[in-house]
């Protein structure tokens, strides 16, 4: 290992390596590849700090006389009292509170010791090289509104404020972004592009680094060996940044609405945690969730409404069309007459479809009922699907004419010309927001903006009948 | 509701007698994952190592012992080493719920398997009880000893915790670590089968303190899993210094 000082007369010395290893991140002692003794000295220098990975809840008295002890995981947030469990500790040689929830990450301890840089910032990459050369080469050309709403996004985080782009699906959020990055990245700050899925991740990395090529970017999410510890600009699922801590100066949260991000406090911890104190989040969605949608329209958040596609043609609107036994008749490997007619209309077009069905068991057994029935071409997927990402490649280019599917490709997975049936959109798990995000997937490139949207259904719900009001008011309010 | 320990689904009880008069149920595994494991049957196991005997070559097996427990009969070196007696046989749903519990350091997971190893240990003691009761002079009862296989200093320090004695703990009866662990062998994936059988050099003492304890008594060794046999002989080997009258062992998995 190379160790490199910087020594001045004032100032004890540090390590550039270790600075460069820990800025920004928090590890367990455990994890770090320098010497404890250095580690120490850094300590006792005050450019490193540590502190214990379990805290105690006990503040109240009434814990206190129940004798019943509350942790919180200092890494990942976890207050959950059912995730917290006791082992017989060699490290400390006692009975020790670890912490379930982060355990894929290595496992915390209450001895286990969390240390983070706090001495200088490291000398940032744009500030000595870059300051006058243009980083973002993307030669697009942005609409009057995505050009309008770029404009106020960068303007908002210059001024360090948060800022919601409220967008429906095909609005080009992604290049709506460059010039607020290109802006912050100039100013040497650390950027972050949070999403809670790996499939937005992957989709968006070769993106970004076509429209930056010469800033080196670090794509985490489980599994990814992208890992550049000192890259400027970090895409990253939520999870992955469970390692960071008040790294970025800016946050973008790429489709905040989207789960599990809703479900999992802890991946919000996280990137709360990964952001400097008083850093602005740009948030990005087709479907905000209540409260970032009350807070725009309040005021008290400030943002832009996009309602309008890229391309300019209004948001395809669903049909809905009853299928009445579809569930039976699939359990009993037969293909539902309109699903039948609807698909083979499909197929005499020559369209490529998404089916999506409410489970995987149903997506398998779909899938093997159209192969049957000699709708060849067709595959389906569903999260665990190992070939998953192959299957998807496939169906980009036109190898595959039906990809049947749970709800995993609602959003991040965009393919012109696509055309789309729900299957039993009554369902429970197609709430409101899901349903528009699948709609979204139909007419997105300029070349077909329109293409046929159907959900077949046994009973409208609630939700179909909002997701339809949804997309009429876009269009309604686009076509101003 | 209890959650299931691994999947973290809730563990829907099919409602019986026992489940209405306790509802604190013990922390364990959901229907689903017990489902996943796949137990020994006790009807068709090896006499010796305890293996499912149904998961073999039929050819290989004779009067319901292995090939490989013929092989270590005749090596000569079981010594005081009896038998072992295993829970589950090796597959790839316990061999995660394992990594998880091993090497992520997921210690709450052995209550999963707090019963079953129970369990095992009554019917062991069982099973020795109804044969001393032949030998009226033989002066021990049907206690067991129970000897957790150590890890090394290095390793104990690497991990965590030692995950043969977290499942000890499981069985009800006082643990004694009465072994301890020089050196680790390189990581045992990095040898072979042949490789295992021939290694000699015992990497177990006995700990001073309890020598006493041991000689005389019944020693039942206790891992998270049998493989080849040899790790086991080896600490049985190094506890015969202390002269016990037998060497038996215990391990949640065969595989
Ligand atoms: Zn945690
Ligand atoms: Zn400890
Ligand atoms: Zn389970
Ligand atoms: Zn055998």
């Amino acid at each position: 290992m190379l160790l490199i000082s910087r020594k001045n007369d004032y100032f004890p010395s540090y390590h550039l390596d270790m600075q460069r290893f820990l800025f920004g991140r928090e590890f367990r002692a455990e994890e770090l590849p320098f010497p404890d003794k250095v580690v120490k000295e850094h300590v006792k220098n005050g450019y490193v700090a540590v502190r214990p990975g379990i805290e105690s809840l006990n503040d109240n008295i009434f814990d206190l006389l129940s004798g019943r002890k509350k942790w919180l995981c200092a890494r990942c947030g976890n207050r959950d009292q059912e995730a917290f469990a006791t082992c017989a500790c060699s490290h400390c040689r006692k009975k020790c509170v670890y912490c379930r929830h982060c355990l894929t990450m290595g496992i915390v301890r209450s001895c286990t010791n969390l240390v983070t840089w706090i001495g200088p910032e490291p000398e940032s990459w744009t500030c000595s090289t870059h300051n006058d050369v243009q980083l973002c080469t993307w030669d697009g050309r942005l609409s009057d509104d995505q050009n309008a709403a770029a404009a106020a996004l960068d303007q908002a985080l210059t001024a360090r404020e948060s800022f919601l782009i409220w967008a429906v699906t095909g609005a080009g959020k992604t290049e709506i972004m460059y010039q607020a990055i290109e802006h912050q990245l100039k100013k040497g700050k650390h950027v972050v592009l949070a999403t809670p899925r790996t499939d937005v991740v992957r989709e968006l990395l070769p993106r970004m680094r076509a429209a930056f090529p010469s800033v080196p970017i670090s794509g985490l999410y489980a599994g990814s060996d992208d890992v550049r510890a000192d890259a400027p600009l970090v895409l990253s699922t939520a999870h992955q940044l469970i390692r960071y801590s008040k790294c970025f100066d800016c946050v973008f949260i790429d489709e905040v609405d989207a789960f599990p991000f809703h479900f999992d406090p802890m991946l919000e911890f996280a990137v709360r945690k990964a952001a400097k104190p008083g850093a602005p989040f740009a948030y990005l969605s087709a479907t905000p969730p209540a409260a970032l949608r009350s807070a725009y329209l309040s005021g008290s958040l400030s943002g832009v409404k996009l309602s309008r596609r890229y391309h300019g043609h209004p948001l395809p609107v669903p049909r809905f069309h009853w299928i009445g036994g579809w569930l039976r008749a699939i359990q009993k490997g037969q293909l539902p007459v309109p699903l039948r007619v609807w698909l083979t209309e499909k197929m005499e077009q020559k369209r490529q479809v998404f089916v999506f069905v409410p489970s995987v068991t149903l997506s398998r057994d779909l899938t093997e009922i159209l192969q049957r029935e000699a709708f060849d071409r067709t595959v389906g997927v569903h999260a665990e699907d190992p070939h998953r990402h192959t299957k998807v490649a496939d169906f980009r280019n036109g190898k595959i004419n039906i990809l049947v599917t749970t709800t995993i490709l609602e959003r991040g997975v965009t393919v012109p010309g696509v055309e789309v049936c729900v299957v039993g959109a009554d369902d429970p798990v197609f709430d409101e927001c899901a349903l528009v995000q699948i709609s979204g997937r139909v007419g997105r490139s300029a070349e077909y903006p329109a293409g046929d949207l159907v959900f077949f259904h046994n009973g409208k719900t609630l939700a179909m009948v909002r997701a339809l009001g949804q997309i009429k008011q876009m269009n309604k309010e686009g076509a101003l | 509701m209890a959650l299931c320990l691994f999947c973290n689904a809730e563990r829907r009880e099919p409602l019986t007698f026992r489940t209405l008069l306790s509802p604190e149920t013990e922390a364990g595994f959901c229907p689903a994952c017990r489902d996943g494991l796949k137990r020994i049957n006790r009807r068709n196991n090896c006499l010796y190592c305890g293996r499912d005997l149904s998961l073999l070559d039929q050819e290989t097996v004779r009067d319901r012992i292995c090939r490989d427990c013929v092989w270590w009969r005749k090596s000569g070196r079981n010594g005081l080493y009896v038998k072992n007696y295993s829970v589950f046989s090796y597959n790839e749903f316990i061999k995660e719920i394992i990594n998880q519990f091993k090497f992520r350091g997921d210690s709450i997971l052995a209550d999963g398997f707090a019963c079953d190893l129970r369990k095992t240990f009554q019917r062991i003691k069982k099973e020795h009880g109804t044969r001393t009761a032949f030998r009226l002079l033989d002066k021990m009862d049907a206690s067991f000893i129970i000897v957790p296989i150590p890890l090394s200093a290095a390793r104990l320090a690497e991990r965590g915790f030692n995950q043969a004695e977290v499942l000890a703990e499981k069985m009800g009866a006082p643990v004694t670590n009465a072994l301890v662990r020089d050196k680790h062998e390189p990581k045992q994936s990095k040898k072979n089968r042949r490789e295992r059988l021939m290694e000699r050099v015992t990497p177990f003492r006995i700990n001073a303190d309890y020598a006493s304890l041991i000689e005389g008594g019944k020693v039942l060794l206790i891992d998270d899993i049998y493989t080849t046999g040899a790790t086991i002989r080896l600490a049985a080997e190094a506890l015969a210094q202390a002269n016990p009258i037998e060497i038996d062992s215990l391990t949640l998995i065969h595989g």
